[in-house]
């Protein structure tokens, strides 16, 4: 016998289901394989251990709580209707105590702001829900935001200021464009040559004085 | 220390097991399971008070962990409601067809913490290495009962996922090598391969912390 037929009956043998001969067979084999006496060893001193352990017991709440999770011991078929598919979800989680508690407290901040504050909501009539008027009013009360919100940012300090700079810019231009077109050709062009003469002379080597205050500036800095 | 002697090899040993699973109580599954498809309502809490313990006990063996064995246990049953259907009596027994269930919501959890044992701490695991010294200070090595449960728990954590699940089927909740084929899915040969090699291994671990085998 083999070590590796060895270890496929080792577990028959250990179990005390083998056949005679192949028992001895077995046998004879572990009593000249030293590795294989110390495997069948090992095997069967952890059997032996396994057999003193005590049976792992689920917590005698397990069972109930999966009946719970299962009531009269068949599990739940939910059938969920087209309205909860579509809010249940959410709804379900704005539902839940802490949620309903804030807006609760919301509600009542709001409220107590409100009477502190003398704002006093007017009573609902019949009247105030023609569409024509809710309509009238919500036109109204847009084109009233919409107008104070251009007076709020008109009377801003930092858009007049940008607004009156823009205007002295744009007045310096045109009257800019104004001078240069009353000025006739003539006087452009002696403009002109004057200012290539002094071009030149400005090309011309500085006096040798003109250095030293620059020197004298730079290490100053 | 003390040194940890192996006793002499047990020849005569006897199989621990006088299967605790009878002709009577294979056709009690068959009947409970029958009773259930025909919408006995009583039937569904008679297969769970029936198999929770089982169920249990593989779950926590091989996670280590009474929470997450208990939320599998509860997941295991949730799927046998819902695919108690699939199972044909006539192809196999139904321990094999719920262990099977079992093994693959258990290689599903595996892997799906497999992360989350990455990171778990080495404070835990010395923890547990320093409670499993102190058992065995305050029993010479010599255990049985429950602190021969914890021993064995730490132990099997030690094993390979492959390793592990054959000798908890096998050595703890008594299955045939037969099933264990059919629940593992792989030939009986391979299944006492395993076997004998989770069990040296463990055996080996065992050693290590001085338990007397």
């Amino acid at each position: 016998m083999t070590c590796a037929e060895l270890e496929i009956l080792l577990c028959d043998y250990v179990d005390g289901t083998l056949r005679a001969a192949e028992r001895s067979a077995l046998e004879s084999h572990l009593a000249g394989c030293s590795a294989c006496s110390e495997l069948a060893k090992d095997v069967a001193g952890v059997t032996a251990f396994i057999e003193t352990v005590a049976p792992a017991e689920p917590p005698a709440e397990l069972l109930t709580r999966i009946l719970h999770v299962l009531p009269n011991g068949r599990p739940v078929a939910e059938k969920r209707s087209w309205w909860k598919k579509l809010f249940g979800g959410w709804v379900h989680g704005m539902l839940q105590p802490r949620y309903v508690m804030g807006m609760a407290m919301t509600v009542l901040s709001f409220s107590m702001i409100a009477k502190f504050a003398h704002i006093e909501p007017r009573q609902l009539r019949p009247a105030d829900l023609d569409p024509v008027k809710i309509w009238a009013s919500i036109d109204d009360r847009a084109h009233r935001m919409w107008d104070r919100s251009v007076k709020y940012y008109d009377n801003l300090r930092l858009v007049i200021e940008i607004q009156s700079r823009l205007k002295e810019w744009t007045d310096q231009d045109q009257a800019q464009v104004a001078d240069a077109s009353k000025q006739p050709a003539s006087a452009v062009k002696q403009n002109v040559e004057s200012g290539k003469q002094k071009a030149e002379s400005s090309q011309q080597a500085p006096p040798s004085g003109a250095q030293k205050p620059e020197a004298g500036s730079e290490k100053k800095r | 220390m003390a040194t940890v002697a192996i006793p002499a090899a047990k020849w005569n040993w006897v199989p621990p097991y006088p299967q605790g699973r009878t002709a009577n109580n294979l056709d009690a599954d068959a009947q409970l399971v029958e009773r259930c498809l025909a919408g006995h309502d009583s039937a569904w809490e008679d297969l769970v008070k029936l198999h929770t313990r089982r169920v249990y006990s593989i779950c926590y063996r091989f996670t280590n962990s009474d929470a997450e064995a208990q939320d599998l246990t509860q997941d295991v049953f949730m799927r046998v409601f819902k695919n108690l259907k699939s199972f044909r009596s006539g192809e196999g027994l139904f321990v094999v067809w719920l262990t099977r269930l079992t093994r693959n919501l258990l290689i599903d959890h595996y892997r799906r913490t497999r992360m989350d044992r990455a990171t778990e701490s080495i404070e835990d695991q010395v923890k547990v290495l320093e409670e499993t010294i102190a058992v065995l200070a305050r029993t010479d090595g010599m255990l049985a009962g429950r602190e021969a449960s914890e021993v064995l728990q730490a132990g099997l954590q030690k094993l390979s996922p492959e390793l592990r699940e054959t000798v908890i089927l096998r050595d703890l909740e008594e299955l045939e090598y037969r099933e264990i084929a059919q629940v593992l899915n792989v030939p009986e040969g391979t299944v006492k391969s395993r076997l004998n090699r989770g069990r040296a291994e463990l055996a080996r671990v065992l050693r290590r912390h001085k338990v007397r085998i």
